[in-house]
Order: structure tokens, then C-alpha cells, then sequence
């Protein structure tokens, strides 16, 4: 099966190609110099279809938005994909080893969080087996993030299933945009690493980059001292080639990855092991007056061996198109659909298991969406997916939501939508002991997952408004209204069985800001918060005991960043964010601050140092979780 | 859907792709950053920079391009094989915050206002022509901006002043939407 479906996924990648190249050499240039050769006047009297309205449309879009540009992780000396997210006041990030985070959008942060829906570069990156990201295993050379738009609340009318409380698009910048190279180096108390990337072009139009990198992060340890040995290192290398425009031409990407990491276990002391590789093609095509269609399609390969608990060898083959028809009238149509397999095989052990042990999954959607101009600063967009699943069949994905703009300067929107958290296999094939008992194991209570366990659903209702007070001065502000029905819950059955069930509800209200100044034009402040307050409960035919198990978020965080450029080329960040006390288990509040101090020097050097004031526990029981140690690093990057 | 139904509703969005007929002239529709990177070119025509701007006789017209690289790609297409005034063209992709000495045209593209201010105030004085497609534009101190009126591209122009060390032909202002002038 395997061979097919990879042997599959090759030919349709094969023909994508073929297709691209066929019709990239066919016309565009051609028309491009026709432009340039009319009068000024003729110019004037063009018909445009309007792509720069969709990049405008990351300021006006009627949702809580907060973008990390490229720059902004270049100044925070973030070193990984998840400390990177931290910039974003609307996640929730806590580190509870040194490889694994607990990250989230309005509530239910734990280390399986699973209403979040992570993309890199058009590829979903969230693990079927539990709805939630291994972080150590999907990351990205950061030097080469374009932005991450990290959209906290529901993105299903859009992006489907899994988009409950938040979206988090990675978007690397295209390779003609990264020419030339850089090699870096760095170390510190904590972590050291060091990379390498190079950029060129090829024949009339395409270009290139490929890169590889390799760090080691070393041991974190608990709060009485001890050790806790989870230290690891990982390598990666990957590429970029684009042909043509980002509106008509194709991309070529993919990526490889090999990680080790340290494992204290009572059964068996072996690292746990984690790779995969991933290849993925994108065609764009303005098709003029039938508007713009994308086609991508990818091969995603991941498999972790935790000895002594598990392994799992998982293959996904996805293809998608959108297509975005130009203004008819007051209504801007756009539609599209999308296929995704996968395979998934889990080798068990005594401890738990996954039966059956191999699964095909398989999910297909459509989704329509139509931006409707009521008057001339004030938009409706209706839009809904349906996807359906393997284990619940179709679900429909609707929201609407509406934006007025009285000025340039203002926006106030407000949405509705319906978002559902689609099973995973942790919810339906999961045993614990693993099934039949053995002598090893034979009268624990087990947890098994339900095998009637359906999509969990949330209402959210969202206003928000975003504004420039001056040309120096913008901020955001959003308030929601989760209402939640069937989530997941732990019911027993017996003295020695557990199932999980849908038998918990709920609401979670909330609000989020943010904002910058540019207080003088070589110093920039930043600022973020957002406060939540979730009631969760057991609905009256449930047994579970222990709903605020469900997730563990602080009341409220902030977040201050200040960016300063000083005389001599020098550039001066510090960053300090509060994060409240969480519940259960109780994790008491805390400050952390980093700053990090960079000169540019002569030939394309760049030296900087950053400073980590920590010394926290930020998710875990607090007597045994790893603390995240106080430290620093030197890094050195040689632009060429 | 079966494997079959799939595969041919696949099959049916490729050839879609590749079939869809194509404009049958260039003045019927094109997209919107097509038309202003060709205006972006033509703009070169109708300024006169202060001979201290180019090193050389034959040095090249250096036209900048912050916040639009769909913009710049087009450009670099369009400008490949051209001249304005007998210069060649030069498009360099620059990134908020990286210099613009040197430069001669500076498009940017829609970042937040605040940025603009601060490109804009960084660029006066530079003999630097700026354009711009961004609402009160004018207003921050640009030289040229897009509007998009009906679906067709058009631009108001401020009129640099003495100290921009820069001068627009007045050719350029009877193609423009409106002509505005300077508050300072």
C-alpha cells in the first residue's frame, strides 16, 4: 500500500511539473513588455484584476490577526520555530522540556494541544495521532521566514477542520528574495547550533536556495537540581526553487530532518528517535479574467520511535486548488477543495497501543466563500467548508463575518462561525494498557479511547476593532465568545476502565490587544496582552471528576518588546513578558525577560548576544516539570 | 467520492488550468501590479534627476522596491533590455530598513502607515522619486500615487519642491488623476 500511494502521489507530482513548465514558457513575458510599450496615457485605460487587494487584505481581514514579520525574529534571537512564536500576544506558549511546548490559541494549552492548525509553507504540519504538533520535529530555517501570520480563533470556513481556536500560517520567503548566503554559528549555555544557506538563480526565470542546519539543546533540569535528562540535537536540510512570479509560476520545496533526543524511562533507556522529509510543488496562474488558481500538492513523511512506548511510521499524500474569481458586480467569489491520505503505521508495546495498528485515514473537502461590498467601506464575507473525515463522516464549516471601514485608518469587524475538532486517533484507537492484558499489566485501570468519541464543536462569536492612532502609533483589540459542546472528557466505566467521551462543556471569553509606537524613528515598542476566562463542566450524565484537566491557562499574560537601533550600527532589543499563574497543576506566575545586544560589523559580519533571564517552571507540576534555565549564547553570521 | 470521480475532477481542474483561453489583447486585462511596474518604467521618462545622482554618463536609472515583490518581479521583466533616458535599469528588492542611498525611484508598496512615514521622511531630499499606493500618501510626503478607479490604474502627483532636488515634466501632471500641492 505504501508503495502505491507514494508511487501515486510521485505521478501526480510528475504531471504538476509538466504542467507548470508547459504552460510557464508558453505566454507571460510577452505580455509584460506589451505594458511597457504603451504611452503613459494607454496605460491609464487598462482593466486590472486587483492581486494587490489580497495582499491589502491581511490589514483589513475581519479576524484577530498578529503577524511576526521575518525582522521581528531576527531581533528577539529566537533559535526554533516555537520560541519564535512567543512574539505573538495571542498564543499561548510554555515550554515544558527541552523539547517539548505546550502552544495555543484561547485556551486548552497542554503538550497535546489540538485546536491549533499549524502550517508551514502551505503544509500542514499537526499529527493525525493526536490533532496536536510535535514541535521538535517540524521547524524551519528562521533566517528565511518571510512572516507568520498566527490568526487566533476559528479559521474552518477556510482552513478546515482542526482551525478551532487559531491558525498559525509559517510563510518562508520565495528563493529569488534569498540570493546569496550566510553561514552562522552560535553557542551559549543552553543550546548551540550552527547553519548555512545559499541562494542562485537558474536558466530565464528560475531560482534557488538550499539550506541546512544542526543544533544541540542541551539537558534542562527540575527544580530540586536533578537532571532531567531530555537534551537533544537535531539536523536538517531542505530547498526552495521558484520559476516565475509569485502570481504565475510553481514552487518546488521540501525538506529533511533527523532529531535524537535523551529519554529517561523506567523500562528501557534508549534516545527517542524522530525524522521525515516532506516535498511539496505549488502552481500559481493568473488566468486574467477568470481570476487566479492554485494547485499544490505535497508528500509529508514523519516517524518518532519512543522506545518503550511506541512508534509510529506516518505517510500523507495531500492535493488542493483555490481558485479566486475576479469582482462580479458587489461579489468576490472563491472556491476550492482538497483531498488528503494517509497511512499510518504504529508498532505497540506493553505500555499502550494504537489498534489497529495501521490506519488509513482519509479527508476531503470543498469550500466556498463569497466577499460581498454592501456599500463601499463595509464587507460581508460568507464562507463555509465541508470536510469530511474518517471517523465522523462530513462536517459543515460555516462563518460570517462582516467589516466596516468609516475611514482608512479604522476597522471594526465582527464574526460568527461554527468550528469542530475532527477525532483523532488518540480518541478512538487508543489502549492503555495495550489490549490483550499481558501478565506485566494485568488488572491496572486502563484508559481506552471511545469508540463512539465524534468531533468536538465550538460557536464563536468575535468583535474587534484595529486602528492608527497616528502614523506612528497602531493597535488591535478583540473580544470573543466560545461556546463549547461535546469535548473530549474521561468517563468511567468500570473500577478498572476509563473511555473518553464528549461529555464536557463549556464557554471561554476573553479578549486580546496589541499594538506598536514608534516612539522616535530609530526605536520602536511593542506591546501585547490578552486576559481568559474559561468555565468548563461536566455535562449532567458524565463522571468525569477532573474538566480543568482539559487545559491549563493562565488568567492573563502580557508581553513588552523594545527595538533600538544605536550609533555605530549597533542594534539594542529587550523583551519581557508576565505570564499568570496556571491551574492545574499549579504553576505559580512568572517574569521572563531577554535581551539581546547585535553589531553589525565590517565585510558582512554580524556578531550578538543574547541574554535569557528565566528560571521557571512554565507548564507541569512544578516539582518535577524542567525549569527553563537563565542563560546566554554568542552568535556569529557571516552574510556572503 | 470514489477514486475515479476524484481523479477526474482533478483532471478537470489541471486541463482548466491549461486550456482557459487567454486575453486576446494586451489592452484588455492585466493584472494590477503588471500596470503599475510599467508605469513605474514610463515615470522615468518624464524626471530630470540632478547630474550629481549618477556617477557616470551611463550609469544606471536605480529604481527601489519596499513591500511589493510581485511588483518587482514584473519590473525586473519589463526593464530587462530597456533604457530610460539612456540609462540602463537597475530593480533591487529592498526590505524596510535596508539604505536607499543610491537610489533614484523609490516604489512602496502597502506597509503600515507608520513605516511609510518614516520611508517617506527618510527619502526627502535624496533627488529620490517616490511612489506610492496607499491612502494620504500624499499627505506623508509622496510624489506619485496609485488609485485604482473602475479597475483601471491611475495616480495623483505632488509636485516635489526645491529642496527634493528633483523635477516632474508637466507632461507626467496632465496624465494625472489630480495634481496636489505641497502643504509644506
Amino acid at each position: 500500500m505504501l508503495t502505491s500511494v507514494r508511487g501515486w502521489s510521485a505521478l501526480v507530482l510528475n504531471a504538476l511539473l509538466a504542467a507548470a513548465a508547459a504552460t510557464a514558457l508558453a505566454a507571460e513575458p510577452q505580455q509584460v513588455a506589451d505594458l511597457a510599450d504603451l504611452s503613459i496615457e494607454e496605460l491609464g485605460n487598462i482593466q486590472v484584476t486587483s492581486v494587490s487587494k489580497h495582499a491589502e487584505r491581511l490589514a483589513d481581514a475581519p479576524a484577530s490577526i498578529f503577524v511576526i514579520t521575518g525582522e521581528d525574529i531576527r531581533r528577539s534571537g529566537a533559535t526554533r520555530l516555537a520560541e519564535a512564536l512567543r512574539l505573538a500576544p495571542n498564543l499561548e506558549v510554555a515550554r515544558a522540556s527541552a523539547s517539548s511546548y505546550a502552544i495555543s490559541a484561547r485556551g486548552f494549552n497542554n503538550t497535546i494541544d489540538n485546536k491549533l492548525l499549524v502550517l508551514i509553507d502551505g503544509r500542514t504540519v499537526y499529527t493525525p495521532l493526536f490533532s496536536g504538533v510535535f514541535w521538535d520535529a517540524q521547524d524551519v530555517m528562521l533566517e528565511d521566514v518571510e512572516r507568520i501570520e498566527v490568526i487566533s480563533g476559528p479559521g474552518a470556513a477556510l482552513w478546515g477542520a482542526n482551525a478551532v481556536n487559531g491558525v498559525i500560517n509559517v510563510i518562508t520567503r520565495r528563493s529569488p528574495d534569498t540570493q546569496g548566503g550566510y553561514a552562522y554559528a552560535r553557542s551559549g549555555s543552553l543550546e548551540r547550533g550552527y547553519g548555512a544557506r545559499y541562494g542562485g538563480t537558474f536558466g530565464e526565470s528560475g531560482s534557488y536556495r538550499v539550506y541546512g542546519r544542526s543544533f544541540d539543546i542541551f539537558n534542562t533540569s527540575t527544580a530540586n537540581g536533578a537532571t532531567a535528562s531530555d537534551g537533544w540535537s537535531k539536523g536538517q536540510v531542505g530547498f526552495r526553487t521558484d520559476w516565475g512570479t509569485a502570481a504565475n509560476g510553481f514552487t518546488l520545496q521540501g525538506d529533511a530532518y533527523r532529531g535524537s533526543l535523551d529519554q529517561v524511562n523506567l523500562v528501557v533507556d534508549q534516545n527517542t528517535h524522530s525524522s521525515g522529509n516532506n516535498l511539496l510543488g505549488r502552481w500559481n496562474r493568473d488566468l486574467a479574467e477568470w481570476g487566479q488558481l492554485q494547485i499544490q500538492s505535497y508528500f509529508d513523511h514523519t516517524e518518532r520511535d519512543i522506545p518503550g512506548n511506541f512508534a509510529e511510521h506516518l505517510n500523507i499524500f495531500d492535493i488542493e486548488f483555490q481558485h479566486g474569481l475576479r469582482p462580479i458586480g458587489a461579489h468576490r467569489l472563491s472556491w476550492g477543495g482538497g483531498y488528503r491520505h494517509g497511512d499510518d503505521h504504529v508498532t505497540n508495546s506493553a505500555v499502550l497501543a494504537f489498534l489497529p495498528a495501521d490506519r488509513r485515514l482519509r479527508w476531503s473537502n470543498v469550500f466556498a466563500q463569497d466577499e460581498i461590498a454592501l456599500e463601499h467601506n463595509l464587507r460581508l464575507t460568507l464562507g463555509a467548508k465541508f470536510e469530511s473525515n474518517y471517523y465522523t463522516g462530513t462536517e459543515p464549516l460555516p462563518s460570517a463575518r462582516l467589516a466596516w471601514k468609516p475611514d482608512p485608518q479604522r476597522l471594526v469587524w465582527g464574526a460568527v462561525s461554527r468550528a469542530v475538532r475532527a477525532p483523532s486517533r488518540i480518541d478512538r484507537d487508543l489502549f492503555i494498557p495495550a489490549r490483550p492484558a499481558t501478565a506485566m499489566t494485568p488488572a491496572t485501570p486502563g484508559l481506552d479511547g471511545g469508540p463512539d468519541f465524534v468531533s468536538e464543536v465550538v460557536k464563536v462569536f468575535e468583535v474587534g476593532y484595529r486602528a492608527e492612532a497616528s502614523p506612528q502609533a497602531t493597535y488591535s483589540i478583540s473580544v470573543f465568545h466560545n461556546i463549547y459542546d461535546r469535548l473530549r472528557s474521561v468517563e468511567p466505566v468500570s473500577a478498572t476502565s476509563i473511555v473518553l467521551g464528549n461529555k464536557m462543556e463549556g464557554t471561554g471569553d476573553g479578549l486580546e490587544a496589541w499594538g506598536s509606537y514608534q516612539a522616535a524613528r530609530n526605536w520602536r515598542l511593542s506591546a501585547g496582552a490578552f486576559f481568559l476566562k474559561q468555565r468548563l463542566r461536566p455535562k449532567p450524565d458524565s463522571a468525569d471528576s477532573n474538566v480543568s484537566a482539559a487545559g491549563n491557562d493562565p488568567a492573563h499574560q502580557w508581553l513588552l518588546r523594545s527595538s533600538f537601533d544605536l550609533p555605530d550600527r549597533t542594534e539594542l532589543d529587550i523583551g519581557v513578558r508576565r505570564v499568570g499563574a496556571l491551574p492545574n497543576p499549579g504553576v505559580p506566575a512568572y517574569t521572563a525577560a531577554d535581551i539581546r545586544i547585535a553589531w553589525l560589523l565590517q565585510h558582512g559580519l554580524e556578531l550578538s548576544i543574547v541574554f535569557i533571564d528565566s528560571g521557571h517552571v512554565e507548564s507541569g507540576n512544578p516539582a518535577t516539570a524542567s525549569e527553563m534555565a537563565s542563560g546566554a549564547y554568542a552568535k556569529l553570521k557571516w552574510n556572503f | 467520492m470514489t477514486k475515479l470521480a476524484r481523479a477526474c475532477a482533478f483532471s478537470v481542474v489541471i486541463a482548466a488550468g491549461i486550456l482557459c483561453p487567454r486575453p486576446a489583447q494586451a489592452d484588455a486585462q492585466a493584472d494590477e501590479y503588471r500596470v503599475k511596474a510599467a508605469f513605474l518604467y514610463k515615470f522615468g521618462g518624464y524626471v530630470e534627476w540632478p547630474d550629481r545622482s549618477f556617477a557616470r554618463a551611463d550609469s544606471p536609472v536605480a529604481i527601489g522596491v519596499i513591500g511589493a515583490d510581485a511588483l518587482a518581479d514584473e519590473l525586473a521583466q519589463i526593464v530587462s533590455g530597456r533604457n530610460v533616458n539612456g540609462r540602463p535599469v537597475l530593480v533591487r528588492k529592498l526590505r524596510a530598513g535596508d539604505p536607499i542611498a543610491g537610489l533614484h525611484v523609490l516604489f512602496i508598496g502597502r506597509v503600515d502607515r507608520g513605516r511609510l512615514a518614516e520611508i517617506l521622511a527618510a527619502a526627502k531630499g535624496q533627488a529620490l522619486l517616490t511612489v506610492t499606493e496607499s491612502e494620504e500618501a500624499l499627505e506623508l510626503g509622496s510624489m506619485i500615487n496609485f488609485v485604482v478607479v473602475e479597475n483601471k490604474v491611475r495616480f495623483d502627483v505632488a509636485p516635489p519642491s526645491e529642496s527634493d532636488n528633483l523635477r516632474i515634466s508637466t507632461r507626467l501632471l496632465g496624465v494625472a488623476r489630480k495634481v496636489v500641492s505641497k502643504s509644506s
